[in-house]
């Protein structure tokens, strides 16, 4: 038995060797093979006459590729695409949709995609499949990803650089609408000084947080909107106490929080922000310096408030294992009758309330702060999708046309608006094309639209997305059923609505906006999510009640494992850029 | 037995040892059907959320039977091109990998379950196989080798990494070490060889044993998830758990963006879930009933040995 | 005779190649990826691109993140209760099974507790957070009924690994009991006859023939979850945990999800996946040579 099983495991020991070596050949063949096997099409038939056509051309940003180049590249599928758009436009496909018949008729690009994965493009599933596809080296042309792939492809050199590209091929339209969120999206795609991805900016002011009351509940029981945190704190007490849905049990909560504490809805930023608290942002301190929001002193009293509400019964008993989701079905059952959130919470988780009771009626209030000034509104950092480029793709500025159709079909002088963007009947069809960039503040700039319609009485000017929320807000008015289901819409664009308040704020100047715009650093790359989770689990502790103290153990903890590091890169960067 | 159970009936206090013996069957059948109910419920609770109206759903009303009683959830799904079609790639895939898992553990365990005496290399390869329950790559490697034999986004990504499932060998390596080897040696006799003597004699001894690894199998291959999300490169390939799994994940609002909020709309739909999570076991359970006549005689193991 | 002896054995390894093949290509050639425990793994880089050594420092990581040591605790502890009651369990189901005489009730009690080994822990993870609530959940009213207080099964780090153990026992017991049942059936009744007729009565029988009846089944089985120490379940931790029960429901495998693969650091990933492989074959090799030891029995 013994020399039998020295053998075996000897033997062994030779297999596994014999197949290493053989995975590194096959490796290496198969590496080859697949260049020439995946995209023979596209390198061998388009280089030359594609390079001919991009010099004759001269730069031109709507310039046709003749004969038409195909683009490689990979996206996700929404169930709003899914459900919304394809399947009521029977005639369109993924593949084969208003967008990219666009995209092939006028710039001849075709669009062919790698792979398509089903869901959010922030689901730990998309972000898996983006990740074994950068590790597999299975490189699209165009490559969709965020800050922290968009660093890797850019240190390990695997990407083109696209500072001429852009300044050369983004038409002048393109070029205003990314620079209206400021030069950040542009910084944080910008290494060595060299663009190397085109940022495809999101909406800072799209973030801001409101605190949406049921005023239903407030006339109820006499009391005001609120003015300051006190005002806050009182009516979240009476919500809880006073038995704001009659039904004589003590079943209602002043105020939602969820397992995940922050969050476009259900989330607290708003409510400590009128603690003078930003926790997850970057702040500059009065010597110029960066902190991060989370580990500074307001959040103390933010936390005790929280802590005080929980003891007193004005949380959710189960808050630490309930998810948004979880938590929108409380709400919609009419036990919660305070929440912070985004303009579009109305729509969802509101409007579910709404449904279950016809009564209900919610509103947006601005953010208060404990003195009654107009409180900060923190911004998030919003641009996190980057559009690389594969080093050694036939044709890198393709993607930039790409961008240069999207924004001059929806905002532009040809504009069709109505066909491209929000046609009636499937209002998300902007989500098909391959690259959605917007003009950050056109939602508020749509408010600001709808207002002046509302002064004049002059609708027939609207046109595009104005003009279909406008039927949306008469449709609500006319009191039918259809027109019921669409409260939400109301309740941000109606004389009410929360963009009204993202108005008001603009107008104020309270935004205070997040001060590191940068790619993610070496140790935040390594540290950032283990200290968030730290951040999300110790600052749940305290609001079930441990003792206050455990927020200065985090600091030194979150300074110990990373914190102090990071807080140094953030401030190195922060300098470089001030130069 | 029985009789004596009726007639110590009137007898009311369990004096002696024999009526203690007469109860334990009722209290062994009660305690049996107790922990058989606790094993149900949940799944009643789907079947009684599917039928019952969202309100109630999200209202929390619906216990074990259904409330306001609706269909609407079964029809939406009905009208489900997707999940049908998912269904579909989910009973390919046992098609394909089921009989394949079977055809690979039993021409595998057949020399395994030899004496070193009578196949030499028994050990060596034994520990091959052995070796692959413990050690593996990571995730990142699997999917390059899947990428570089072409398999991504094919059904044979999804059967042919885990074609030789070598927790099944083991089970049935050791069922036929219990064939009694007179049978065997007669075979040899007869002339046969190795493959005429397991397709022969072996097989057909085994055919309990091996119905059970088919319905591990299927189960296996039913249940997975998160392969089919990763190699499928088009969600109408997604197998059936995979998409039930996109419709079911728990949504963490701290990044949710303004394009989701449809989504969300949609998505908190408890009774819709309910139903294709219904749907979706169904075919599995239905199957169990047919197979399950093969357990009583099921995998006998190392139980025979004289 | 040589030669003969290999033309007999010739048919064996005809037929076992194929399935080597298989298990060379789809199990060995990615086990080249073990290497990646050893780099600074950039995934852009690929594979087999040119990656950075830095030899143990993604051991030295691991080891040294503040909750390593709790996170191995609390997978020994939940894992090894799970092995144990997983195993004990099942047994006694059988046995119990086993007595009953009615067809009909034995059939259906063995669909019924099999049922809960079709979901997978997605769906159930689910199902259990909606009956353990402690406001509305199913199982807190029955609590409260008997007026105490309602538990906080999944949010409290005195409840939530018992939580985890009864309902891994409750969701794969059923099938422990069906193999358990099929060894039972395979004991000669004979043996049962001849204890009657001695005089044996029922506990006897069942402690002096049914379980030693087990025996090769039982130690199979054990000897191969033993392998299996490291692993507390994934899917079920993943799909009922919360930041609030880290501290006692917290597994290298949900540690290492976090920390790894979504925030594609493989490096340390893989280096934790090694460590368990590696502490997998010692134990299984220990078990194995002992149950050859000590029962004369071969896994394989």
């Amino acid at each position: 038995m013994n020399p039998g099983k020295a053998r075996s495991i000897l033997a062994l020991g030779t297999v596994m060797m014999l197949t290493a070596a053989l995975a590194a050949c096959s490796g290496n063949n198969a590496g080859g093979n697949g260049k020439n096997g995946d995209a023979p099409a596209t390198e061998s038939a388009a280089s030359p006459s594609g390079s001919g056509s991009a010099a004759g051309a001269a730069a031109d940003p709507f310039g046709k590729y003749d004969p038409p180049i195909e683009i490689t590249t990979v996206r996700n599928l929404s169930d709003v695409v899914e459900n919304n758009v394809l399947g009521v436009l029977k005639d369109e496909t993924l593949e084969d949709n208003r967008w990219s018949r666009l995209y092939e008729d006028k710039l001849g690009i075709k669009m062919k995609y790698n792979w398509v994965m089903k869901g959010d493009e922030n689901s730990d599933q998309y972000l898996q499949k983006m990740n074994v596809t950068l590790a597999s080296g299975d490189l699209p042309d165009v490559i969709p990803v965020n800050a922290t792939q968009l660093k890797q492809l850019a240190d390990s050199d695997q990407i083109e650089d696209m500072t001429n590209l852009y300044e050369q091929y983004a038409s002048p339209l393109l070029k205003k609408i990314l620079s209206e969120e400021g030069s950040g999206p542009f910084d944080a795609a910008t290494f060595d000084g060299k663009l190397m991805a085109i940022p495809q900016t999101g909406s800072s002011i799209e973030q801001a947080q409101f605190v949406w009351i049921r005023t239903d509940w407030l006339d109820k029981l006499g009391l005001q909107p609120p003015k300051t945190m006190n005002d806050v704190l009182a009516i979240s007490k009476a919500f809880a106490e006073r038995d704001p849905d009659g039904n004589s049990k003590k079943d209602t909560f002043g105020l939602a929080i969820t397992k995940d504490l922050w969050g476009g809805a259900m989330g607290l930023e708003g409510f400590m922000a009128g603690y003078g608290a930003y926790p997850n942002i970057w702040l500059e301190d009065s010597s110029g310096k960066l902190t991060y929001g989370s580990v500074q002193p307001e959040m103390k009293k933010a936390l005790q408030a929280l802590q005080a509400m929980y003891k007193n019964g004005e949380l959710d008993k189960e808050f630490g294992v309930k998810d948004g989701s979880k938590i929108s079905e409380v709400i919609a059952n009419g036990k919660i009758g305070m929440e912070y959130g985004q303009q579009w919470n109305s729509i969802w988780p509101l409007q579910l309330n709404k449904n279950n009771d016809p009564n209900a009626q919610w509103r947006a209030f601005p953010i208060v702060s404990e003195s009654g000034d107009p409180a900060k509104i923190p911004l998030k950092f919003s641009t996190t999708k980057f559009f690389a480029v594969r080093k050694g793709a036939a044709h890198p500025e393709a993607v930039i046309k790409l961008f240069n159709m999207h924004v001059e079909k929806n905002w532009g002088e040809t504009q069709e608006n109505e066909y491209y963007y929000a046609p009636p009947d499937a209002e998300s069809v902007w989500q098909l094309s391959t690259v959605q960039p917007a003009p950050p503040k056109k939602n508020l700039e749509l408010f600001r639209t709808l207002e002046e319609v509302r002064k004049t009485g002059d609708k027939s000017k609207l046109t595009g997305e104005a003009k279909a929320v406008q039927q949306k807000l008469d449709a609500f008015a006319s009191g039918s059923k259809d027109g019921f289901a669409l409260w939400g819409w109301e309740r941000i664009y109606g004389p009410e609505g929360a963009e009204g308040v993202v108005d008001q704020y603009d107008k104020n100047n309270q935004f205070l906006f997040d001060k590191f715009v940068g790619a993610p650093t070496a140790t935040m790359v390594e540290r950032q999510s283990t200290l968030e989770k730290m951040q999300n689990e110790v600052f749940v502790k305290i609001i079930l009640g441990a003792p206050i103290e455990e927020f200065d153990k985090f600091v030194l903890d979150w300074n110990k494992l990373g914190g102090e590091q990071i807080t140094k890169e953030v401030n190195d960067y922060y300098a470089s850029m001030k130069k | 037995m029985a009789q004596t159970a009726t007639s110590n009936r009137t007898g009311g206090i369990p004096a002696n040892r024999k009526s203690r013996r007469d109860w334990f069957p009722v209290l062994n059948a009660v305690l049996l059907i107790f922990i058989s109910l606790l094993c149900i419920l949940p799944l009643i609770h789907i079947i009684a959320l599917s039928f019952s109206s969202s309100a109630a759903a999200s209202a929390g009303r619906v216990r074990l039977w259904p409330v306001d009683f609706t269909m609407a959830s079964y029809s939406f799904t009905a009208g489900r091109a997707a999940f049908w079609k998912a269904m579909l790639v989910s009973v390919e895939r046992i098609g394909i990998g089921t009989p394949l898992n079977l055809l690979m553990t039993i021409l595998v365990a057949y020399p395994l379950s030899k004496e070193t005496t009578a196949f030499r290399m028994r050990m060596v390869y034994a520990w091959i196989f052995f070796m692959t329950m413990l050690f593996n790559g990571g995730l990142i490697p699997w999917y390059s080798t899947l990428k570089e034999f072409h398999l991504l986004d094919t059904i044979w990504g999804l059967v042919l990494p885990g074609a030789v499932p070598v927790f099944s060998v083991i089970l049935l390596l050791n069922f036929f070490r219990e064939i009694p080897k007179e049978l065997e040696e007669a075979a040899l006799i007869d002339g046969a060889g190795h493959w005429r003597t397991l397709w022969t004699i072996f097989v057909p001894i085994s055919k309990p044993a091996i119905a059970t690894l088919a319905l591990f199998s299927m189960v296996e291959h039913w249940n997975s998830w998160f392969d089919g999300l990763l190699i499928m490169g088009d969600p109408t390939h997604y197998p059936l758990q995979s998409y039930i799994q996109t419709i079911v994940i728990q949504q963490n609002l701290s990044n949710v963006s303004y394009d989701d909020v449809l989504n969300l709309a949609q998505i908190s739909d408890r009774t819709l879930k309910a139903s294709q999570i219904f749907l979706g076991s169904l075919p599995i359970i239905a199957a169990y009933p047919f197979l399950q006549k093969y357990f009583v005689k099921g995998i006998v193991l190392g139980s025979v040995k004289g | 005779m040589k030669i003969g002896k290999w033309r007999r054995e010739l048919p064996l390894h005809v037929m076992i190649l194929p399935g080597l093949l298989l298990i060379l290509l789809f199990s060995y050639v990615p086990m080249a990826g073990i290497t990646i425990a050893f780099q600074k793994f950039i995934p852009a880089r690929g594979l087999f691109g040119n990656q950075k050594w830095v030899g143990w420092d993604n051991f030295d990581y691991v080891m040294n993140l503040p909750n390593f040591k709790q996170v191995l605790w609390n997978t020994l502890y939940i894992s090894s209760l799970k092995l144990i009651l997983g195993l004990i369990v099942p047994i006694v189901v059988a046995v119990l099974l086993n007595e009953v005489k009615n067809q009909l009730l034995k059939r259906s009690v063995q669909t019924a507790i099999y049922l809960p080994y079709f979901l997978s822990w997605v769906v159930l993870g689910g199902i259990l957070i909606d009956i353990l609530s402690p406001s509305e959940g199913i199982v807190n009213a029955l609590i409260k009924s008997f007026g105490l207080d309602p538990i906080f099964f999944l949010g409290s780090n005195h409840w939530f690994p018992s939580t985890l153990i009864v309902s891994d026992i409750w969701k794969n017991f059923g099938y422990g009991t069906i193999v358990y049942l099929a060894a039972i059936t395979g004991i000669d009744p004979g043996l049962y006859e001849a204890a009657t007729i001695d005089g044996a009565n029922r506990w006897r029988k069942i402690w002096h023939i049914t379980i030693p009846g087990m025996r090769m089944v039982i130690v199979l089985l054990s000897v191969l979850s033993l392998g299996q120490l490291l692993n507390a379940g994934f899917d079920q931790v993943f799909n009922l945990y919360s930041p609030q029960v880290y501290e006692s429901g917290d597994i290298l495998d949900t540690f290492v999800y976090r920390i790894g693969l979504l925030d594609a650091q493989y490096g340390v990933a893989t280096a934790v996946g090694l460590f368990k492989s590696i502490v997998s074959l010692i134990l299984i090799s220990g078990s194995y040579f002992f149950a050859y030891r000590f029962a004369k029995y071969r896994i394989f």
